[in-house]
């Protein structure tokens, strides 16, 4: 028998073991594809001539929580362009990232619902507005059960709609011939254990839905052969009577369901494959004017798959379409649905210039985060948004190197010789923005467009490139993918990636993620002071032979060297860690850290080189930093630079003066 | 009657060459008046920049290479410095164009260059005449240059403003207000191409209605310097008559022009002297090199309009003419002003 001692170190290195083996199998529980919660089967008929798509769906959905739920709430997100009263329409102030909304209608109609059983819903159906309690809105249906769903329960609901699209202005609608069916059925919300988490449409929201089994039949005009792409992978095409074309999609394990139509789509295909991510059919759908740039997107996509699928895990499904739509709908651009992405670009892209690819990578990561690792967009945005942004320029910098600014010129685009790099100058949007709004806030309430842009994507991703830097790479791979192995196909929130980032690095991050998520307060370092002048000798009374006499000792009457201050102040409200570089005459450096809390900290140095500037985070690590222009201080000044933009700037003022001169 | 075809555009561009490198001083005049103006921003920039830069380590990245990023933050720390100016000027290159609403959002520096641009404006009324009357007479000097700048400052104020009036309504009516109403079709169009051919449109009928407006303008001042012995309405009229009397010859001068200076940019813009900081260019040659370039440009300038002058005017006028009585040869009796 062991001793004691011995016996009590194996009991705690057999627990251990147990723990890290029941993580392991708890890691992999969750394999593709997940046990469905909402599952649809619909049958759709799109009238182009009218815009409009009849459907009618099967959905069948199961009680996954631990309560009775007496009543089913749907989404019926195209009732937020019915009219100019709906929430959506007055947060936006009728207005979207391309300027005014139209004056064009978008509704879901719903004919007809019965339960399982045949019972009526439709009479107990009725109105809600849990966000702002606005009772023009109808975004949010809810009916009430003839009984009681038990927790495990699963019970099938019949709803014939009619969806009315609108001419497309935000995600979801019809130009021309052209159609995006985004949000366009009833969609169940999502049950909770405190309740329905099911949010109106906000202007500045996105979505939110549990996983399950898709299978959708979509009737459309011959016109559109060959031209239809959706969620999913296709599994029959066949012609109906009076000249029409049916297409069936069917897709597992996702939460949401996208398709869209255009004759005048031109159709690519691609095989993604990479050993331990996927095996994927790439479609692309692109628009006949942009048919030279399909390579960038097919490109951008592979990457994106790639980039993604080392960091977070596996790529499970099947397909990945992606989508160009047309010009003049820009407003279906650039938007994630499980399995399909619409990207955009323009007609003058050039090859130096990251768009197409930008948008594609974005779009694409989405399928992991928010495809995959299924986040709350209502109410933690940045989850997708802003982890998104922060792997796309991971992505971007990998694959591409910086970006080029472009001078668009009429409606042409021209790259001028000046980069944007990944991240630090691609999400430089967040510092005029940097004090709007705590970033962890629901999406409705931010102070407007701007703000929310700002900070869900910006300075998310500043704040992750901040941790990566303060992590180390290496380390924040193992943090994502600990996140991910964990949360595929469920539902985490914010404290449950603060967990990952515990576990992962052995260390408490809560007060990075206080200081930075849950918090409007700004980073800003500044050198105020940088000064070395020639040491002096001491002057006073000092000691000799045990009395007090005038003038120093030898050893002190000839001073050498420079005598060193530099000051460092912290302006902004939150404190990070952060390093101190001074560098001195003769290429002698001195590096200190800060932990950044005090409102300043002040360095000396007696008798030493000449201090030739001193820099506060010289390695750039802290992005979120308002403010690098103050972050270097030189002891004298160097007026070559300053000189050189005057020059510049007088001589286009002259050249200006003549244009201006020029046409009268 | 034999009808007299008078010189091609090309002829009358060369002659007007030659004519502004005969008289250098004409565009070292110019070149003086745009400098000072220009000079006006010098100390505001010039301070600005080196509280900014002179202690910045950052500003040995900009001597290298344009920073964005510095560029981004200076925006937002110093929002007065600039205001509004880098997205209006945005603005003007896009088909939407600048509404006179979004002018209050210019501050600081970027105002600076507006009100500087309406200064330039008004000094330009005195430079043309200036300009003009010297090259009418065939001995002058820079005396000649503001003595016959002052002379014609009154009449050419009043064509110059109207001539401005008459650009910004046509930038607002035709130009917005085109954008404004075609806004919705545009957007309807099947492909981005259309849009921007659309948008081409737009701006070739701007041109074209900017051109008329100066060809006609420079057509009244040039005959204004050049008869001075008729009534200023009959002077009007002649000037007027004389560019749509010669539509091919004037406006040809005045592509040549727009041609010639153009070409000007690109060489400068593909030499690019500014680039690549101080390892190609010292900061006394970079100031030459600029002001060679703004002086060849002035050269150029005072060439279209000596064209402008041969193309409307052939002969000296009345006034001008200095032939002593009994001495040298004498005047051949052929019309002062070239009739179509």
């Amino acid at each position: 028998m062991l001793p004691q001692k011995r016996r009590s170190a194996t009991r705690a290195l057999g627990s251990c073991v147990a723990a890290a083996f029941a993580s392991a199998l708890a890691l992999r529980a969750d394999s593709f594809p997940p046990p469905p919660i909402a599952s649809y089967q619909i049958t759709c008929r799109l009238d182009l001539e009218k815009k409009t798509i009849e459907g009618s769906e099967v959905l069948t959905w199961r009680n996954a929580t631990s309560l009775p739920a007496d009543t089913l709430r749907f989404h019926l997100y195209l009732n937020a362009f019915s009219n100019t009263r709906s929430t959506f329409w007055r947060e936006s102030n009728g207005e979207n990232r391309d300027g005014s909304l139209p004056d064009s209608w978008g509704a879901v109609e719903i004919q007809r619902m019965t339960g399982s059983d045949g019972a009526d819903l439709l009479p107990s159906m009725r109105y809600v507005s849990p966000d702002d309690g606005n009772p023009d809105d109808r975004t949010v249906a809810e009916v009430v059960l003839p009984r009681p769903v038990r927790p495990g329960e699963t019970i099938s609901v019949a709803v014939d709609f009619v969806s009315r699209l609108p001419r497309v202005s935000v995600r979801s609608g019809y130009k021309g011939d052209f159609v995006l069916a985004a949000q366009w059925f009833p969609k169940v919300g999502v049950l909770q254990e405190k309740g329905w988490n099911c949010h109106q449409y906000h202007a500045t929201s996105e979505f939110f839905s549990d996983f399950g089994d898709y299978d959708v039949s979509i009737d459309v005009p011959a016109v559109l052969r060959g031209k239809v792409g959706a969620t999913g992978s296709r599994t029959e095409e066949r012609e109906t009577s009076m000249g029409r074309v049916l297409y069936r999609f069917r897709q597992q394990g996702v939460h949401d369901f996208t398709w869209t139509a255009d004759p005048s789509f031109v159709v690519f295909r691609d095989t993604f494959r990479e050993a331990g991510i996927g095996d994927a059919e790439l479609i692309l759908l692109l628009q006949p004017e942009h048919v030279s740039q399909a390579e960038r997107h097919l490109r951008a996509a592979k990457a994106a798959l790639a980039g993604y699928g080392r960091v977070l895990g596996p790529y499970p499904y099947a397909t990945l379409t992606i989508v160009d739509p047309p010009w003049g709908a820009n407003g279906a651009g650039g938007m994630e649905y499980p399995t399909l992405i619409t990207a955009g670009t323009r007609w003058s892209a050039p090859s130096h210039v990251q768009r197409p690819e930008s948008v594609t990578v974005h779009e694409t990561g989405h399928q992991f985060l928010y495809g995959i690792i299924a986040s709350n967009e209502f109410e933690e945005a940045w989850l997708d948004e802003g982890f998104n942004s922060y792997m796309t320029d991971r992505v971007l910098q990998q694959t591409y190197g910086s970006d080029r600014v472009v001078l668009p010129v009429f409606g042409l685009n021209f790259p001028l010789g000046i980069d944007i790099r990944h991240p630090a100058d691609t999400n430089r949007r967040y510092y005029e923005r940097a004090d709007w709004d705590v970033l962890a806030s629901e999406s409705w309430r931010f102070r407007d467009r701007s703000s929310y842009g700002s900070l869900i994507y910006s300075k998310t991703a500043l704040t992750l490139a901040t941790l990566e830097r303060l992590l180390g790479t290496p380390e924040m791979d193992r943090v994502l993918r600990l996140y991910s192995d964990r949360w595929r196909f469920r539902h985490p929130t914010t404290s449950d990636f603060i967990a990952a980032v515990r576990d992962a690095t052995g260390q408490d991050w809560q007060w990075f993620f206080d200081r930075t998520f849950y918090s409007s307060g700004i980073v800003d370092y500044a050198v105020e002071q940088a000064e070395s002048a020639p040491a002096r000798a001491p002057r006073g009374l000092f000691e000799k032979d045990g009395k007090l006499s005038a003038g120093p000792p030898p050893s002190l009457s000839k001073p050498r060297g420079y005598d060193t201050v530099v000051t460092v102040v912290r302006r902004g409200d939150v404190p990070l860690p952060v390093e101190v570089l001074l560098r001195f005459e003769g290429g002698r450096t001195h590096r200190a850290r800060w932990d950044g809390e005090a409102r300043w900290k002040r360095y000396r140095v007696a008798s030493g080189p000449r201090l030739i500037e001193a820099m506060v985070d010289p390695d750039e690590k802290l992005l979120l930093d308002v403010d690098r222009t103050n972050n270097g201080r030189r002891t004298e000044d160097d007026e070559r630079a300053a000189s050189r933009w005057t020059v510049r700037a007088v001589f286009w003022v002259q050249n200006m003066i003549d244009f201006l001169t020029f046409a009268w | 009657m034999v009808k007299n075809r008078g010189p091609r555009a090309l002829v009358c561009f060369l002659r007007g060459m030659g004519r502004s490198l005969s008289k250098p001083y004409l565009a070292v005049a110019l070149w003086l008046i745009q400098l000072l103006l220009a000079a006006v921003v010098i100390l505001p920039v010039s301070n600005t920049l080196h509280a900014l830069l002179d202690r910045s380590p950052a500003a040995d990245r900009m001597v290298a290479n344009p920073d964005f990023g510095w560029w981004e933050t200076l925006r937002r720390v110093h929002p007065d410095l600039l205001g509004n100016f880098p997205d209006l000027a945005q603005r003007l290159l896009s088909p939407d164009g600048i509404r006179w609403s979004e002018l209050s959002g210019l501050r600081g520096i970027g105002a600076t260059a507006f009100s500087l641009a309406l200064l330039a404006v008004v000094v330009h009324a005195f430079a043309l005449g200036g300009l003009l009357g010297a090259l009418r007479e065939p001995s002058s000097s820079l005396v000649t240059f503001g003595r016959e700048g002052m002379r014609r400052m009154p009449a050419f104020l009043v064509f110059t403003f109207a001539a401005l009036g008459a650009a910004f309504a046509a930038y607002a009516g035709v130009y917005v207000r085109s954008g404004v109403a075609l806004h919705d079709r545009v957007r309807e169009l099947d492909t981005e191409q259309a849009a921007i051919a659309v948008t081409a449109l737009r701006l070739l009928a701007l041109v074209a209605i900017l051109s008329l407006i100066k060809l006609l303008a420079d057509a009244v001042r040039v005959v204004w310097v050049a008869r001075p012995d008729l009534p200023p309405v009959s002077r009007f009229l002649f000037g007027l008559g004389g560019a749509v009397g010669r539509p091919l010859r004037v406006l040809g001068i005045l592509a040549l022009d727009v041609l010639a200076t153009a070409l000007l940019y690109v060489i400068w813009l593909l030499l690019d002297p500014s680039a690549g900081g101080e390892a190609r260019f010292a900061l006394v040659p970079l100031i030459l090199a600029q002001q060679v370039f703004v002086f060849l440009r002035l050269l150029i300038k005072v060439g279209y309009y000596a064209g402008m002058s041969e193309a409307l005017t052939r002969a000296p006028s009345p006034e001008y003419s200095y032939v002593a009585s009994g001495s040298g040869p004498s005047v051949a009796d052929e019309p002062a002003v070239d009739r179509a």
